[in-house]
């Protein structure tokens, strides 16, 4: 086996292992909040490693340029699609968007002002 | 069988936590799962394509990227208000 075919093998093993654990994620968090955050790794970390591996095997090609294409729509579109989905959810079960003067948002402990 | 082909097949098991997590809960988390499928489906098209070596259906997996936003976007619309 060749580097080039072991990099391509490990490169598909991190996009398919990604897929597989941001998938098993959506049904252990029972929150829908919680579960869009596992919209972002799959979009991200795993079309980079699969795009690696196209890389790795085509070259720049045709190919290349078609799976670039794929990652910056996911990336661009699911970023979109997922604060337009966590806006509507939020207006169903609060009726409003914006955060109001007696809602209690819950922070961090580091993020909050130093007193 | 190649590496590609592989790494399709088990992709496609991704499939089956979406759908479960499509049947259960409210409206607002079926429709993540749903938009979680339509990534899987456009990861499993790229795949496809290159286990195949026919760079036409690479087309396809651009075409699932659009229409899985198109189709989140109408469902969180109409979700928000209407249904």
């Amino acid at each position: 086996m060749s580097a080039a075919q072991l990099a391509i093998g490990v490169s598909l093993l991190i996009s398919v292992s990604g897929t597989l654990a941001c998938c098993i994620a959506l049904i252990a968090i029972k929150d829908v909040f919680g579960r869009m955050h596992y919209l972002a790794p799959i979009t991200s970390v795993t079309m980079c490693a699969l795009l690696t591996a196209v890389v790795i095997r085509e070259g720049w090609s045709v190919e290349t340029g078609k799976t670039v294409l794929v990652l910056f729509v996911l990336l661009l579109v699911n970023a979109v699609l997922t604060h337009a989905t966590a806006r509507a959810a939020r207006i169903r079960l609060y009726g409003h968007w914006s955060p109001q003067t007696d809602e209690h948002i819950p922070t961090t402990q580091s993020s909050g002002p130093k007193s | 069988m190649s590496l590609w082909m592989i790494a399709a097949a088990v992709t496609l098991f991704a499939l089956v936590p979406c759908g479960v997590a499509a049947f259960r809960g409210s409206a607002f988390e079926r429709l993540v799962a749903l938009e979680m499928a339509g990534v899987v489906q456009t990861i499993l098209l790229v795949l496809l394509a290159e286990a195949f070596h026919r760079p036409a259906t690479y087309d396809l997996a651009v075409a699932m990227a659009f229409l899985t936003f198109g189709g989140g976007l109408v469902f969180a619309r109409f979700l928000e208000r209407w249904l």
